[in-house]
């Protein structure tokens, strides 16, 4: 059953990863990347690490995409503003993704596979039981401070998008 | 330690303190805030700090070294908050988020000098960055400013980036965030090394080098520098770049003392090209802050020689550099913060013509800094100097990086004294410009400190 679950999700991510470049609408690629992002997500969860996925969720298809979709509704972009590629640049593309492609081959062909030593192997490592006892306890210095760096970029934020005396908008 | 929560409290009381209508509180406050962060600071002087290890699982350390630059830090803060003074009295400045985001970065910046984990270096570089974007476009009317915010923002994220790879990896590598934990498995492994530490090496290193405006990863800093309004600016290069060299020496020291061959000549190339670019670049600018921010890209050349050396010295000589550096960098950005206020906002050399006649309290503020920053003798930058040169020296094989390093602090004395020369030989009119007594206690203290390092520099080099 899990097996199965797991080929599902498999295809669709290659499906939808595969769409994300072949679709000729920009928004189109986006939502695709949302899809993936969500079969990626799935895969976590067969994984037991719970908080990954749902990280996963809200940070990439959650603020990076909808960044993602703004700049492409400001960038307007048009039929014709996309036709012309040079040829120098179809070159280079195709060296670097060629180049990727050699040290994707070679990482993969040095990978050894470990099997996890069963008896010692902790199934509940991804969740996030786990992960708030490591956080509150040995991490809680840190973390405490984190709130200093969000107070100062919150205040910060504020400081800078307040509206001004006098100051119109200029859209 | 305590410090870091002294500072956070008070930077959310100097919030609050915001709510008050009138702003003359707030700027006593903040210095009243910093006076006793630095005792704090200082409290622990003789103190084993037994908490370190019990309460915050070996998160920090606080050490002499680690109380030395953090004094260096809070001095530095202590000598820039006067010159605020003409900034929040613009109708539109906003002083109380401005003194609590410096105080926060402050945060970052003890952080980064006391960290015993990689994760702990990452929130404090954060702290202190996220900090510095802000304050960096605070002017909001001023185009430049809002252009060096966004420069700033996005090279920092993008350096930052870098960091974080190179954390990652370098946890990959060995399994452990903190740098005792990466100590011990580069010494227990030694030519059986994982491949990841090696490049989690470099990229981490390349984002704090980004953060301390070493020569390749240098070119946002004219800008940000210029860009910014020059109280930040003032405190962007002395604070940040001290608590980054903080940083990096204690990583290097404490994690990779057995791989100094693997990074000791990239770090020797990076010191020379920084010397390089910065100072000949410097000498040829019209803007006296632009060329301040090369001064500033330079002098993190001369605090990268202290690192290659990797002596016993070496340390010492970045503190008594740092200090050096940072007092005489406040003293003349405070003279260009009140002569630019005086002369139409012009922040050229020309401003400073002639400003000896009727100011020659504030000329004489800035030749002795621009001496030290020159390393001119019985100034704290011909000791500082001496003390870096000297464990360079004494570590041996480093002679072209210190023939480079004299060449160039010989430029760096032509660009030092054209400002010198625009102020006392230069025609001009500058109306007397009043200080306030705060201020005036500012140049004191950097005056006199300024002398003591280049007069009794023992006083302060054997401190740690």
């Amino acid at each position: 059953m899990v097996q199965n679950l797991f080929y599902f999700l498999t295809f669709l991510t290659l499906l939808s990863a595969l769409m994300v470049i072949f679709s000729k609408n920009p928004i189109h690629s986006v939502l695709y990347l949302i899809l993936t992002f969500f079969t990626i997500s799935g895969h976590y969860i067969l994984l037991n690490a719970q908080f990954l996925a749902a990280v996963n969720i809200i940070v990439y298809a959650g603020a990076i995409m909808v960044l993602f979709l703004f700049v492409i509704m400001f960038l307007d972009l048009k039929k014709e503003s996309e036709q012309h590629i040079p040829a120098l640049a179809k070159v280079a593309g195709v060296i670097a993704g060629g180049m990727l492609l050699v040290i994707f081959v070679a990482a993969f062909k040095s990978m050894q596979t470990i099997t996890p030593d069963e008896a010692s192997f902790n199934s509940q490592i991804g969740l996030v039981t786990t992960l708030g006892k490591v956080l509150f306890k040995q991490y809680l210095l840190p973390f405490e401070l984190a709130s200093v760096l969000f107070l100062s970029a919150m205040v910060g934020a504020v400081m800078l998008g307040k509206k001004e005396e006098g100051e119109r908008n200029t859209f | 330690m305590l410090s870091i929560i002294l500072l956070s409290v008070s930077g959310i009381a100097s919030l609050f303190l915001g709510f008050n209508k009138s702003r003359s509180l707030l700027m006593p406050a903040t210095l009243l805030f910093l006076l006793v962060a630095l005792a704090v600071n200082l409290w622990d002087w003789n103190v084993p700090f037994t908490l370190s290890s019990a309460y915050n699982n070996g998160m920090m350390t606080v050490d002499k070294t680690t109380i030395v630059f953090s004094a260096i830090l809070l001095v530095s803060a202590l000598l820039v908050i006067p010159f605020s003074q003409n900034y929040i009295d613009r109708p539109q400045a906003q002083p109380a988020e401005y003194y609590a985001i410096l105080l926060f970065a402050l945060v970052g910046g003890i952080m980064m000098t006391a960290y015993d984990n990689l994760i702990m270096l990452f929130v404090g570089v954060e702290i202190l960055s996220i900090s510095m974007y802000v304050l960096a476009g605070s002017d909001k009317r001023n185009l430049r400013s809002t252009e060096a915010a966004l420069k700033y923002f996005l090279m920092g994220a993008f350096a930052t980036g870098f960091l974080l790879f190179g954390v990652a990896l370098l946890y990959g590598a060995t399994m452990s965030f903190s740098i005792k934990g990466i100590a011990d498995y580069t010494n227990a492994n030694v030519g059986n090394l994982s491949p990841l530490l090696y490049v989690g090496i470099v990229m981490v290193l390349i984002g704090v080098l980004f953060k301390v405006s070493a020569a390749p990863f240098h070119f946002w800093t004219p800008d940000v520098y210029e860009g910014s309004p020059s109280l930040f600016t003032a405190f962007m290069s002395t604070v940040v770049k001290t608590a980054g060299f903080a940083a990096l020496y204690r990583l290097l020291a404490v994690s990779f003392t057995g791989l100094y061959d693997y990074w000791a000549m990239s770090i020797a190339v990076v010191a020379l090209l920084t010397l390089v670019v910065g100072n000949i670049t410097a000498s040829h600018q019209h803007s006296f802050k632009r060329m301040m921010a090369y001064s500033g890209i330079s002098h993190a050349g001369y605090l990268l020689i202290a690192v290659t050396a990797f002596q016993n010295t070496s340390q010492d000589a970045i503190l008594f550099y740092s200090l050096a550096y940072s007092v005489a960098t406040i003293a003349a950005f405070g003279v260009l913060i009140l002569v630019a206020d005086k002369q139409q906002g012009s922040e050229d050399f020309s401003a400073f013509n002639g400003l000896a006649k009727n100011n020659p309290f504030l000329a004489f503020v800035m030749t002795l800094a621009m001496c030290s920053l020159a390393g001119i003798p019985l100034t704290g930058g011909f000791f500082g100097k001496f003390l870096i040169f000297s464990s360079a020296f004494a570590k041996g094989g480093l002679n072209w990086l210190l023939i480079g390093a004299i060449l160039m602090s010989a430029v760096g004395i032509y660009y030092y004294f054209k400002v010198v020369i625009a102020m006392y030989i230069r025609e001009g009119k500058t109306e007397k410009i009043a200080l306030t007594g705060l201020q005036q206690a500012a140049f004191v203290l950097s005056i006199l400190l300024t002398l003591l390092l280049g007069v009794v520099p023992n006083l302060f080099a054997d401190l740690v």
